[in-house]
This record gives C-alpha cells, sequence and structure tokens, in this order.
C-alpha cells in the first residue's frame, strides 16, 4: 500500500487559496464533544458545550513571517527550486490542527526522527501550546505520564513516539493502563512507502505494523494512509479511547503523510461526539434494587468504579439508602473512608448480598487461592451469598493476557458502566422500599458506626507500634506526612498498598481526586512518571502532590524526576526505600520454607539494592530536583518533609529519600 | 427467615468485630494471658534469630506488623498457640522444625513477647487526627 501522495502545488499560483484553506480548516470544524475530552459527567458537559467552543479558532493566526514563508518564493530561487527544496503546507500541520480540535492539551515525547514533521508543527506551527510536548527521557515514562495524567484530569493526553523502537519501549507502561483502563492516545511516527525511506536507521525504525507489538493490551489502532483517514482516525481513536471501559488507543503517523505537502484541496472539518456511557439494562437494575433491598446484609464492592466526585457522590447516595458497607478497592478513590459505611474486606463474610461495582476481580472478592504447594481455593463469602455485578469488563475484552482475572458466575450480572447506572439503582432502591426497610436503617447505621468506630481505633493503636523504629515505620512515614499535607489541598498520586496501606487506614480521604489507585498490571516503573502525570494535572488547581515511591520502581523509570523539574512541575516525592525488591523477599522466603532449605545466609540474593547502597537522593539531584536524604532517623524525618513542602510550594519538585520498614 | 439466614443476621456485627478483636487481641495485648515473659539471654538469642529467620520481612523490625504479616510484638498468645500458628499456618510460609528448631521457635516467641510497649497515642501528636 502506499500513501496517498499529494501533487506539489505551485507556490506562485495557490498562495492565496492555501491560506483560506488552512485556516478554513480551523475555522469550521466542529469538534463536538471533543474539545474538553473528559470522562462521564465531564464529558457530557463538555460536548454540550462543544458546538460553542468550536467557532473560534483551533490555533493563532499566521503571523506575517509565516506567511511570508508559506507563499512567497524566496529570493534566489526558480519556482522549480523552491518546490525541490520547500514545503509550504506540510501534512503535519493538518495533523496538528486535528489534535487540537480534539482537545489534546499536552504530548508525552522522546524526540524520534519518524515524526520530526509533526514535532515541527507543534514548535512553530503551534507555537508548542495547546499542545505542548513534554520532554520525556523513555518512552516508557511517556506513556506512564499519560496514565496518571488521565487518572486526575479525565482527558487522554497524547503520546508521541517512534512506532517501532519507541512502542516497545512504551509497551510495559502501556500494558499498565490497558490493565488500569486509563485511556491515551499513542502517536506513532513510521515510513512504511519503502522506497521514500532515507538508508539506515529510516529502515530499521520501520515496520508493516508496528502497532503489533502492544495490540493485546490496547483497544483499536490504525494505520491512516491520507490525511483525511488521519483525521478520521484521531476521531475514532477518542470516541473508542474514551468508551467505558476506557483503554488506550494508538494511530500510525505516516512519515511521508507528516513531510509531504498537504495541498490545497478542503480536507473538511473533523467531527466526534463521545459516547454516553452506557447504563445497565433497566429490568436488571430494578432486580438488583429487590435483591438489595430483601437482603439482611448487603455489601457494596467498589473497585474502577468512580471516575470523578459525581461517582463518589452517587455511591454515597446508594449506600447510605440502604445503609450497606462499602469496601472501597481504591483501584479509585470511590467512597469517603471516613464515612460510617467504608468498610474493610472482611465485612464480605458476613454480607448476604454482595454487589459489585467494576471490579478488576470478581472471584477473588468471593474466593482466595491458598499460597500452598497444592493451591486450593476457598470461599470467604457465604455459601448463600448472591452476587450481583455492575461493570463494563465483559463490554470489551481481549484474550491473550490474562489481566481478566478467574471467571465467576454473577447471579446478576449486568453489563454497564457503574457509574452511570448508579443513579437509577438508587432511585428502584428508594422506590421500592417498604416503611419496615426504612425503619431498620437506623439499627443498620448504628451496627456499622461502631464497626468503622473500633478500626479507627485500632488503626490507631496500630501505628504506635515501630513508631521510633530504625528504619522509619511506614505508619510513621505517612503520620509525618499528613504534618505537610493536612492544611494543604492535598492529592495523594501513588499507591499505599505497599507501605501497609497507611494513606487509607489513617489520613481523611474524601475526594475523587485525592487518591488515583495503582498501577494497573503491577508493572515496575509505573510510580515516578504516573505521579509526575498527574501533579501536572493537578498543577491548574494548584494542589500539592505527593508521590510516596518504591526504591525498586524508582530505579526503572528515574528520568521522570527531569521531567518534572523541566517543566516546572510541582511535586513531593517521598521514597519507602526498604532496600530490595521486598515482594520477592518474601516469595523466596515462601519457597525456602516449604523446600525446608532455611534462608539465613540467601535471602538477599537477586533480591537486594545495597552493597552498595544506591544513592536515590543523589539521583534525584542529578536531575535538577532539590533532593534530601537518606533519612535514616525518624527524628529527622519532620524537619526534612518541611523543607521539601517549602520547595514545592514554590512551584518546583522536591525529593526526600527515606530508610523505611520493609511494609 | 430461614434459621441459616437469622445466624448471619445475628453474625453481621459479630463477624467484622470478631475480625478485629481477634487482631488485636491474638498479637498484641500487653498484660493479658500470654506466657511469662522471660529474660536475659534466651530474649537477645531470640532477636538474632528474629532477623536471622527473617521474620521482619513481614512483620517489620520491631515486630509492628502491616500489610504482610500481623503485628506479632507483646503477643499475647500462648506459647502453644504462637508456634502452632508458625507450623501450620494458613497464611505465611509453614515453618518446620528442620528449618526452625522448637528451642529457636521458643527464643522468637520470647523477643517478640519482650519487645517494649510503644510510646502510648497521647504522646504521639501525629497520630491525633481530630
Amino acid at each position: 500500500m502506499k500513501p496517498d501522495k499529494q501533487p506539489h502545488p505551485d507556490p506562485s499560483e495557490r498562495e492565496e487559496a492555501a491560506r483560506v484553506n488552512r485556516r478554513d480548516f480551523l475555522s469550521s470544524a466542529v469538534a463536538a464533544g471533543v474539545a474538553a475530552a473528559g470522562a462521564g459527567a465531564a464529558a457530557n458537559a463538555s460536548a454540550r458545550q462543544a458546538a460553542g467552543d468550536a467557532q473560534e479558532p483551533g490555533a493563532m493566526p499566521p503571523t506575517a513571517a509565516q506567511e511570508a514563508m508559506e507563499s512567497e518564493i524566496p529570493d534566489g530561487y526558480t519556482a522549480g527550486q523552491a518546490r525541490e527544496y520547500f514545503v509550504r503546507n506540510p501534512g503535519s500541520d493538518f495533523m496538528l490542527d486535528v489534535i487540537r480540535q480534539l482537545g489534546l492539551e499536552y504530548i508525552a515525547t522522546n524526540p524520534g526522527s519518524s515524526f520530526r514533521g509533526l514535532q515541527e508543527s507543534i514548535v512553530n506551527y503551534g507555537g508548542n501550546q495547546a499542545p505542548e510536548l513534554l520532554t520525556c527521557v523513555h518512552e516508557e515514562q511517556a506513556a506512564a505520564m499519560a496514565h496518571g495524567y488521565y487518572k486526575v484530569g479525565g482527558k487522554p493526553m497524547g503520546v508521541l513516539c517512534h512506532g517501532t523502537v519507541g512502542l516497545q519501549h512504551a509497551s510495559m507502561a502501556v500494558y499498565n493502563a490497558w490493565c488500569d483502563r486509563a485511556p491515551m492516545m499513542l502517536l506513532a511516527g513510521n515510513h512504511l512507502e519503502a522506497t521514500d525511506r532515507r538508508a539506515g536507521v529510516e529502515w530499521s525504525h520501520s515496520a508493516q505494523d508496528c502497532v503489533r507489538v502492544i495490540r493485546d493490551y490496547i483497544k483499536w489502532d490504525d494505520m491512516p494512509l491520507s490525511l483525511r483517514h488521519y483525521a478520521e482516525s484521531m476521531a475514532r481513536g477518542l470516541k473508542i479511547a474514551m468508551t467505558p471501559p476506557a483503554g488506550p488507543v494508538a494511530v500510525v503517523l505516516d512519515g511521508h503523510l507528516q513531510e509531504a505537502e498537504a495541498g490545497d484541496r478542503d480536507l473538511g472539518p473533523v467531527a466526534v461526539t463521545l459516547n454516553r456511557p452506557p447504563t445497565g439494562d433497566e429490568a436488571a437494575v430494578a432486580e438488583a434494587a429487590r435483591w438489595l433491598l430483601e437482603a439482611e446484609s448487603p455489601v457494596i464492592v467498589a473497585d474502577l468504579m468512580a471516575r470523578d466526585q459525581v461517582g463518589v457522590e452517587r455511591l454515597v447516595a446508594l449506600a447510605e439508602a440502604l445503609q450497606a458497607p462499602v469496601v472501597n478497592q481504591f483501584g479509585r478513590m470511590n467512597f469517603p473512608n471516613t464515612h460510617h459505611l467504608s468498610q474493610g474486606a472482611a465485612a464480605v463474610a458476613q454480607a448476604d448480598v454482595v454487589l459489585g461495582l467494576e471490579l478488576f476481580d470478581v472471584w477473588g472478592v468471593i474466593n482466595t487461592v491458598r499460597d500452598r504447594v497444592h493451591r486450593d481455593s476457598v470461599r470467604k463469602a457465604r455459601p448463600d451469598a448472591r452476587v450481583i455485578s455492575i461493570g463494563s469488563n465483559d463490554l470489551f475484552t481481549k484474550s491473550n493476557y490474562q489481566n481478566f482475572q478467574r471467571f465467576y458466575p454473577s447471579d446478576l450480572s449486568i453489563a454497564g458502566d457503574a457509574q452511570a447506572t448508579l443513579p437509577l439503582l438508587t432511585d428502584a432502591a428508594l422506590s421500592g422500599m417498604t416503611p419496615a426497610r426504612r425503619a431498620s436503617n437506623a439499627a443498620r447505621e448504628a451496627r456499622w458506626r461502631e464497626v468503622h468506630s473500633l478500626a479507627r481505633g485500632q488503626a490507631l493503636d496500630d501505628a504506635r507500634y515501630g513508631w521510633n523504629a530504625v528504619p522509619v515505620s511506614t505508619a510513621r512515614l505517612y503520620a509525618e506526612l499528613w504534618q505537610v499535607v493536612k492544611d494543604r489541598d492535598w492529592a495523594l498520586v501513588s499507591d499505599d498498598g505497599a507501605q501497609s496501606r497507611w494513606a487509607r487506614r489513617l489520613w481523611p480521604i474524601e475526594r475523587h481526586y485525592q487518591y488515583i489507585g495503582r498501577s494497573g498490571g503491577a508493572g515496575l516503573g509505573y510510580g515516578a512518571p504516573a505521579a509526575v502525570g498527574a501533579a501536572l494535572a493537578h498543577r491548574p488547581e494548584g494542589r500539592f502532590a505527593l508521590n510516596v515511591q518504591k526504591d525498586g520502581d524508582m530505579m526503572y523509570t528515574p528520568g521522570a524526576f527531569w521531567t518534572a523539574a523541566y517543566h516546572g512541575i510541582p511535586l513531593l516525592t517521598v521514597t519507602h526505600n526498604n532496600q530490595g525488591y521486598h515482594q520477592e523477599y518474601m516469595h523466596l522466603q515462601r519457597m525456602a520454607a516449604r523446600r525446608q532449605r532455611g534462608i539465613e545466609s540467601s535471602w538477599r540474593v537477586g533480591n537486594e539494592l545495597r552493597n552498595p547502597d544506591i544513592d536515590l537522593a543523589g539521583i534525584a539531584r542529578a536531575t535538577g530536583v532539590w533532593a534530601e536524604g537518606p533519612i535514616l532517623d525518624p527524628a529527622d524525618l519532620g524537619p526534612a518533609l518541611a523543607r521539601a513542602a517549602e520547595v514545592v510550594d514554590g512551584g518546583e519538585p522536591a525529593f526526600v529519600d527515606v530508610r523505611c520498614q520493609p511494609r | 427467615m430461614s434459621a441459616r439466614s437469622r445466624i448471619y443476621r445475628a453474625l453481621g456485627l459479630a463477624v467484622p468485630a470478631l475480625l478485629l478483636w481477634t487482631l488485636g487481641c491474638a498479637v498484641a495485648w500487653p498484660g493479658e494471658p500470654g506466657d511469662e515473659v522471660r529474660e536475659g539471654d534466651e530474649v537477645r538469642e531470640g532477636g538474632s534469630l528474629y532477623i536471622s529467620q527473617q521474620c521482619w520481612q513481614c512483620h517489620g523490625y520491631e515486630g509492628q506488623g502491616g500489610v504482610a504479616g500481623v503485628r506479632i510484638a507483646r503477643t499475647a498468645l500462648p506459647y502453644e498457640a504462637f508456634a502452632r500458628l508458625v507450623r501450620f499456618t494458613n497464611l505465611m510460609p509453614a515453618y518446620s522444625p528442620k528449618v526452625l528448631s522448637d528451642e529457636q521457635l521458643r527464643q522468637i516467641y520470647d523477643y517478640v513477647r519482650s519487645i517494649p510497649e510503644p510510646p502510648p497515642l497521647e504522646e504521639i501528636p501525629e497520630l491525633d487526627f481530630d
């Protein structure tokens, strides 16, 4: 197949038409629902506003210098020479126009020749504004930044990379985003037309099917062969990426299309309206409400559910209507942990009806597998417990990678977006509630208030143990961090799972943006770049972004801190530095005990990150970030954090290395 | 309502509360039953074994516990119950006498029983979240 080459126009004949046509594209484009491609309710609101927004030009008017460059034959050149040396209206300018129309504010990239045309368009034609290039030192970091950015901003970021080596570098972070339902627009440079390739690297950096390396864990991709094809594929890709279950998509940017003359054809507008998230079947929702009302002990379990604060409030409304406890698995911040209905996973054990909302693992809520020689499974829930599942998992999945988890035959399975379905379910529950059922709510509330209070007291009591320990206990780490963030508009942009969930146990987490969940695929290298991306999304709101960074994870992608310094992204990073791949310590220990070989002399092999100790603060400092540490004495921690917070308040990233207990 | 439902209803509050109580009671209830705390060489040797046998990997250097392992500092379990949990556990790796003798296990028990009481909440302002 051959790209749709455009004839080189004669500048002397077409100069006026060229000015009109390209700018006409911008002013005539209708991008309903795209300009601010937020998710859920935000996206719908954006869609309503978009018709008005689209009347505004999508780019700054050309300067006189730009017009002269585009329309005049330079002094000393013939028309023929000008055609050989200069391009008046490159295809990548149109590509940028489309990107702007789709509302991508940032494009994270590690520069590469296969997209040099678009890079030049972004920085010169577009003035590096909306979209702005974010310089990354590795494509994995670029994709992980997009991952974190989406979970805060609700908007996809573009990731611009080589189709071959770039996508291979990016693949791990793309997989994490796929598992975590985080959309991004991967833009992959490639030279399909073999006879147009420069000798050498351009061949090594081209492929027949460059997206193949990531196709198992993206939702859709295309390789447009014309500019109009590109525009439609970009719009289609955005729509698919944002439709629940959300996920990454990829569009290949042909090198020739980028660099060649676009000509004067009117390439037309690009229009897209994002899908409204699908709601569950009305009859099935009514049946679910009946089950929940009839239940003695209904329990709600939520994981990748809330896209924004609206989702949180909808879940609060349902839980309060039923006085049903909520087990927040914190794939997203779904429910305030200060609410009396916020409960631990043990609540599932006594439930007669379990309502699962966008669960990553339905089977795992009801059962577990014991890590023994024989991996037998044990049911955690009551044998008679019925399970209602509402989620978008079954609406789109793929087969090779097994992140879909073990199959569980829910008693009532409703395909639909849980956040969009919750109002229907709450309405059905309220309308079907009998006076007797309503009267029982007082006793239910009293019961769960008591359990909530007990758990809170237990958490505080547990946090005392190891308070003065060296290295620093993870409970103390979070208690000291709370002193830093408690009077600020804070947001934790990391997962506290490896730190014994102390943020979730100690801190009041009430806003959706205050917690962004986990990596998704548990692929290391997510932490630092995802935190930088999330902090970027927090920046316009002036929020204090905090990243508790695992040391092993950090060593995969430390270059992300340079991106934060270069772009002035305020972010406090504090390490949970246990000097090893601690999960693997524990696995090795289990294997050694199972084989009765002991582990006294072998536990470090393959797992430790010391001898020599890694100077994590030195690494951060080398990337241009203010840094301090390692902190060994817990008494030194508070003052160090206070100094770092001042740096972050000044709009810059800061880093404190803290040697910590293992978990 | 079936008999089974009545039982589960009664357990509605009891189960989570019991789980919390069991956790607290089993792992740290200073002054409650347990066995007498031995002192001296046994405790020092137990501390060394606690490190060399990697107990700290899941339970922390001071037995404070966390997501990977319950708190065992100042455990209130009698030695027999503690030993049974190490040998025939549901969750942690089962340590057989071949890699951890009864005497060594007893020394570790003595050590975790002797871990000093942490400061009271009232003396830790960082844990005042009110």
